[in-house]
This record gives C-alpha cells, sequence and structure tokens, in this order.
C-alpha cells in the first residue's frame, strides 16, 4: 500500500519498508538508575522489528561501566544478531590498559565494531584527556565514527571540548550524542565549522523545534537518528521526526540515508 | 483513534516556546492536524502570569468551545486568592468547563500539602476532581508522595513524568493508591515501558497526553498507535479513561 507522506505510512504500518530506520546511539544490558522493561539484545531487536529499524550500533552499558564486564558483551551480542547489530568499542579512560588491549585487539573484529563509544561526562576525564589518545588516532587513522556523549555546560564534553577533539582528529567521523544538549547554538556553529562533526538526536527530539534549527541552519545531511535504545522508544522518536516541519526528504536523510552513507563501508 | 489530551496547554510562555497555541483557535487547528478530538487543557498564564489571572484567561478561552475543557490552579487556601471568601469554587469551576485542578509549587512558592490546603484536599478527593502535578513543573516526587500519603483517595493524574525512565517512582504510587494515573506523554518515552505499565496495573491507569507544544504530539500518537497492548487497552488510554474521571466529577454547590 502506498501512501502520501511518511506520517500517513509510519501512522498506518508502524514500520515502513522504503524507510528503514538506523539507530546509531544504542546500549544494551541493565543500568544502575532505571527499571528497563527489556533491556537484553533479544527485546531489543523485537523493538527494532516493531518500527523499522534496520541496525542498531550500540555500546553496551556493562562494557562502560566496568572493565570487568568489557567489550565482551559488545561482542557476544553482535555475533548473536549479526545482521542487526554492530558496536562501538567501548572507551573507559580510568583504565589505560584496558584501552591499549581493546585498541590492540580492534582489527580483529571487523564484523563488530564500526567505530568507538566515549562517555566522558561519566568516566570523568574530558574528551581531550590524553587518556583517550590512542581510541582517537585510531578512529582518526581509519576514518572511524566515534560516538561521543556530548551535553551542553559540561566541562567534559560541551562544545569547547568537542570543538578541540574536532580539530585534533579531522578524519574521525565524531558523532556528537545528544547534540550538546542544550547549547544548541554552539552546536549548530560546530556543525557548520568542521564537515566532520554530525548532530545525533538521542534526547533532543522530547523538546520540539530544536530539530526544525538544525534543519534550517545545516540542512539535514549531517543529522543522524539515535534514541538510546534500550532507553527510548523508536515510534516515540520517529513521531517526533514526523511531527517536525521538515520535508519527507529530510526525514529520510535522518532516519536512513545519512547512516547508509556513513556505513558504506562495512559489510551489513 | 479518538484522541482525549489530558496534558497540553495554551499561551504563549514567558520563555518562549516553538510555535505554541496563542488562542482556543489555534490550539483546536493544531489538534486538528494531530487528529485530536478533545483535550483537558490549562493556559501557561497560569504558570507564568498568575493563576488567579490565568485561570480567567482559560476559562474565557475555552467558553464556547464544546471540544475544551479546562484545569484551574490552586494556590494555598490562607491567602485567599483562588479560593475565595464568600464564593462557591466548585461552582464556578462547573459554570466555566473547569474539570480538572493543577498545582506548581515550586513556581508560585508553597508547599502541596496537608498543613497547607487542610480539609480543601479531602473536599477535592471527595469531588474526585482530578489534580494533574507535571513533574516538569514545580513537583518533585517526595512532594506527591508525601501528597498522596496525606489523601490516599486524592485523585491524581501525574504529568511529564520525566525522560530517564521512572517507574521506580511512578509504580509504588500505583500499587498504593487506586486514583493515581499517569499522563503517557513520557511513558510513551521509554521503550516497553507502556506495556509493562498495563501489564502490572492494568490500561486504566493511563491517560493519553501529548504535552504539546512542549513535545510533539506526533510522539505520543505514534507510540499508542503500535503498542503491544489490545485495542481495547489502546482505546482506553486513548480515551475513555479520561472520559470517565471527568463522568465522576462532582461540582454541585456547595450546601
Amino acid at each position: 500500500m502506498s501512501y502520501a507522506t511518511l506520517k500517513e505510512a509510519f501512522y498506518a504500518e508502524g514500520a515502513v519498508t522504503d524507510c528503514p530506520v538506523y539507530d546509531l546511539h544504542g546500549h544494551m544490558g541493565a543500568y544502575y538508575g532505571i527499571s528497563f522493561p527489556r533491556p537484553d539484545a533479544a527485546g531489543m531487536v523485537h523493538a527494532m522489528d516493531r518500527a523499522g529499524v534496520k541496525l542498531l550500533v550500540f555500546c553496551h552499558h556493562g562494557t562502560l561501566m566496568t572493565p570487568d564486564v568489557g567489550n565482551a558483551a559488545n561482542i557476544e551480542a553482535v555475533r548473536r544478531y549479526p545482521k542487526r547489530l554492530r558496536a562501538y568499542c567501548g572507551i573507559n579512560p580510568n583504565y589505560p590498559d584496558v584501552i591499549a588491549r581493546d585498541i590492540a585487539e580492534y582489527d580483529q573484529y571487523p564484523d563488530v565494531y564500526v567505530g568507538v563509544k566515549m562517555l566522558a561526562d561519566y568516566h570523568g576525564y574530558a574528551l581531550t584527556d590524553a587518556r583517550y589518545a590512542p581510541a582517537w588516532e585510531l578512529a582518526d587513522r581509519n576514518e572511524l565514527l566515534v560516538l561521543i556523549h556530548t551535553w551542553g555546560g559540561s566541562l567534559y564534553d560541551g562544545p569547547a571540548i568537542v570543538r578541540q577533539a574536532a580539530e585534533r582528529y579531522p578524519h574521525a567521523r565524531i558523532l556528537m550524542g545528544h547534540s550538546c544538549h542544550g547549547e544548541w547554538d554552539k552546536a549548530i556553529a560546530l556543525v557548520k565549522e568542521f564537515p566532520n562533526l554530525y548532530f545525533e538526536l538521542c534526547a533532543v527530539l522530547d523538546e520540539r523545534g530544536v530539530l526544525e534549527r538544525f534543519v534550517g541552519e545545516t540542512g539535514s545531511e549531517r543529522i543522524l537518528f539515535g534514541t538510546d535504545l534500550p532507553w527510548f522508544n523508536h515510534h516515540y522518536y520517529i513521531g517526533s521526526v514526523l511531527g517536525a516541519q521538515i520535508s519527507d526528504e529530510d526525514r529520510h536523510n535522518i532516519l536512513h540515508r545519512n547512516a547508509e552513507r556513513l556505513l558504506a563501508k562495512y559489510e551489513l | 483513534m479518538n484522541l482525549f489530551d489530558s496534558n497540553l496547554y495554551l499561551g504563549r510562555p514567558t520563555r518562549g516556546a516553538y510555535a505554541p497555541a496563542a488562542t482556543a483557535v489555534e490550539l483546536l487547528a493544531e489538534m486538528d492536524r494531530q487528529g485530536i478530538g478533545r483535550a483537558l487543557a490549562w493556559h501557561v498564564a497560569q504558570r507564568d502570569v498568575s493563576p488567579v489571572t490565568g485561570n480567567a484567561m482559560l476559562s474565557e478561552a475555552i467558553a464556547g468551545q464544546p471540544r475544551l475543557y479546562g484545569c484551574w490552579t490552586i494556590l494555598p487556601p490562607q491567602t485567599r486568592e483562588v479560593f475565595r471568601k464568600g464564593e462557591d469554587f466548585f461552582a464556578g469551576m462547573g459554570r466555566n468547563r473547569i474539570i480538572g485542578l493543577r498545582a506548581f509549587p515550586g513556581q508560585h512558592n508553597f508547599l502541596l500539602n496537608r498543613q497547607v490546603f487542610g480539609k480543601w484536599l479531602d473536599v477535592i478527593a471527595a469531588r474526585r476532581i482530578p489534580l494533574l502535578l507535571s513533574l516538569e513543573n514545580g513537583v518533585t516526587w517526595p512532594m506527591v508522595y508525601q501528597l498522596l500519603e496525606a489523601c490516599p483517595t486524592l485523585t491524581c493524574v501525574l504529568c511529564d513524568i520525566g525522560i530517564w525512565g521512572v517507574d521506580r517512582y511512578t509504580w509504588p504510587l500505583l500499587e498504593n493508591y487506586p486514583n493515581v494515573c499517569l499522563e503517557t506523554s513520557l511513558v510513551a518515552l521509554e521503550d516497553g515501558g507502556m506495556e509493562a505499565t498495563v501489564a502490572q496495573y492494568g490500561a486504566e491507569r493511563l491517560l493519553f497526553g501529548s504535552a504539546f507544544p512542549a513535545r510533539y504530539p506526533e510522539s505520543a500518537i505514534l507510540q499508542l498507535r503500535h503498542a503491544e497492548i489490545s485495542d481495547e487497552d489502546r482505546h482506553k488510554i486513548a480515551s475513555t479513561n479520561l472520559e470517565r474521571l471527568i463522568a465522576q466529577v462532582a461540582l454541585e454547590a456547595e450546601k
């Protein structure tokens, strides 16, 4: 059945074949601050099916919160669902020895990783701290995705720190997770200035009007869809994209085309 | 899907908002665009200017608009700003299609508790008037817990419950207080949250809300349309639960 608009199609079908969704900001597993209804890989893939999410790129909560879990949780999940999942190699600057090992082993997992993930606000070191350097250098050398948590006002991953990272590592494809939340004007200025920076929409879309500003100022080619799954519901955020005063062409860019372009070099 | 929105406002806030509805006519146009049939609205001037001014603005705005019901905002009775001596507050609600109340204790500098509201809490509870409390608007979880401990039969709708997952706050309230409901504009955000809440406490405890203009109505609508619940439960959340709450409200004049 054909529909006049993407909104009509998603409202009617829930998942839309010619608008597959790529979620480039996910997690997995339990987390101390919340009771998740379905945080395991099977539950998350089920959620993806409901909304037509073709691929999720994630970093397991356990990986990010303790080296005692580490990246093994990412590797296991991707290999269980190789057609639906890819992972970011989690980087925790509190454990340089673990970083050194994981970076050394990165190339052993071409079927698992598409980049690295940094969560500076939670780990307590600015993104530009030397402890992250091996991961940044790997990403810069290989034009990998780097998903960084960013938040307005943060001394660890706020706009000023993001600027330094973007200048220092021009070949890394840097996804600003949460788009420097709250400091939208600074996020827009950064994306305009640095071609290797991208907006990512998780926790952005529950504030009406921000996406319109991003598209109006920079176009829709540098905006990526993400949900923090298992935190946030795909239909909720897709609904936000459908509700924004932008075109269906912009929506196609945001929901899948931009991600398809960034991930083109991988066998998915 | 017949939608009855429990959580939206009209008017233009002090700090601005993206494309708000300044008037009832504009709000109705937006509701038409979203397929929302009816709404329980408040006026942002109730929060940002003054409850007294805002209540009057809301009453004026929804007069003659049968698709709109309203919530007045309350203040401590001692100052006699909203609960005025010699006026029948509840009959006034009835005359103005006001079937709910809101409180903004953080912004309006009072404590929402038994010491302040005394017998008014019992009267509001006995009249089954829904008290809508927004966790994004000056209400905290300890405040909600203390209020309900003081008045366990209160019909209380918790709105804008938070974006980072709050089942550990809301579920004990649903378990202990049968007249507590959750508005869905952020229940819908938690992946699987609506389904889990319905499975645990029943669909009767959820009321559809869009949180317009702060959030995109399409978000809560798309989630509800495709939530993994029965169509009967979907219908309850979309409209019939709020219809049921309104039918229970007693606004007859004081004797």
